[in-house]
């Protein structure tokens, strides 16, 4: 399998930062990219993509209850149970994805958002060793965007 | 006018149902919120609403699925798709479906307005 380039890395940080940026009234910014060894970065709540068709691997956004309590705020959502948080959680995740496809096109298959809380067994069976991680802040919110994915050759 | 939202994210059905209290979109009472395309058949027999607003990424019967069986039951309902699917294919599938338009998400309550607005005068010309 052949891995991303830079350019693709960007298309999902333009893609996470034009979601806040629409969205709120706080752009999120990037404050480090790099290729993740050993511990996956994880916060509690993660919304999770799968990659199939012509790429491989996974796409995953993550962040506190307090964040996605936050930005619920935003969209002047009155229900911030944890059933939303989760929903908010996918849905970022989905989004992401899904503008991704701008540039990969249609062969870019998405799942539809698995949402997790917590321990992140299913996030570590679902990454590669060293995939690529993105650290955000959002209204002084800590997140992480992961993307792991390969060209099937 | 009668509006049905499906979307398997309820924020996201929240969103657009709190956006139709809009001074543009008075006129749209909304009669179901769907969390899937089963889900969006039943109501639309039941309902027989005039637009739908429709997500494609949904487990079991898709979004491209879904207009085409509503389709089939109300050949006149005027759809408009909300994806995050941003690949031209998609939304050129969408359109030959019979979708009547199609909105990226992340979507601002402005654009939705004027995306539905939009499909409400095409509903209201088709009726004369």
């Amino acid at each position: 399998m052949a891995d991303m380039t830079d350019n693709e890395l960007k298309i999902f940080i333009n893609a996470v930062t034009h979601y806040f940026a629409q969205l709120t009234r706080e752009p999120a910014t990037v404050r480090a990219a790099y290729l993740a060894n050993g511990e996956i970065p994880h916060f509690d709540y993660t919304g999770l993509i799968t990659v199939s068709g012509r790429y491989r691997g996974c796409v995953y956004f993550s962040t506190s209850g307090d964040a996605l309590r936050a930005l619920l705020l935003e969209f002047r959502e009155p229900d911030r149970r944890e059933s939303n948080l989760l929903d908010a959680v996918g849905e970022i995740a989905n989004t992401i994805a899904g503008n991704a496809r701008r540039h990969f096109g249609r062969e870019l298959e998405i799942s539809a958002p698995v949402t997790i809380r917590g321990v992140p067994e299913q996030i570590k069976s679902a990454v590669r060793a060293r995939p690529f991680a993105i650290q955000l802040d959002w209204s002084n919110h800590d997140a992480v965007m992961v993307v792991d994915l390969a060209l099937e050759e | 006018m009668k509006l049905m939202i499906v979307d398997d994210s309820n924020i996201i059905r929240s969103r657009i149902a709190r956006a139709t209290l809009q001074s543009s979109l008075q006129r749209l009472q909304i009669v179901g919120l769907a969390c899937n395309g089963n889900e969006a058949v039943n109501i639309c027999v039941r309902k027989a609403p005039d637009l739908v607003t429709m997500d494609l990424t949904m487990p079991g019967m898709n979004g491209i699925e879904c207009i085409e069986a509503l389709l089939e039951l109300a050949p006149r309902l005027r759809i408009l798709v909300i994806s995050a699917l941003s690949d031209k294919a998609t939304a050129i599938e969408a359109l030959k479906r019979g979708a009547h338009g199609y909105l990226h998400k992340p979507f601002t309550d402005a654009r939705l307005a004027s995306a539905l607005v939009e499909l409400m005068e095409d509903l209201e010309a088709d009726r004369g």
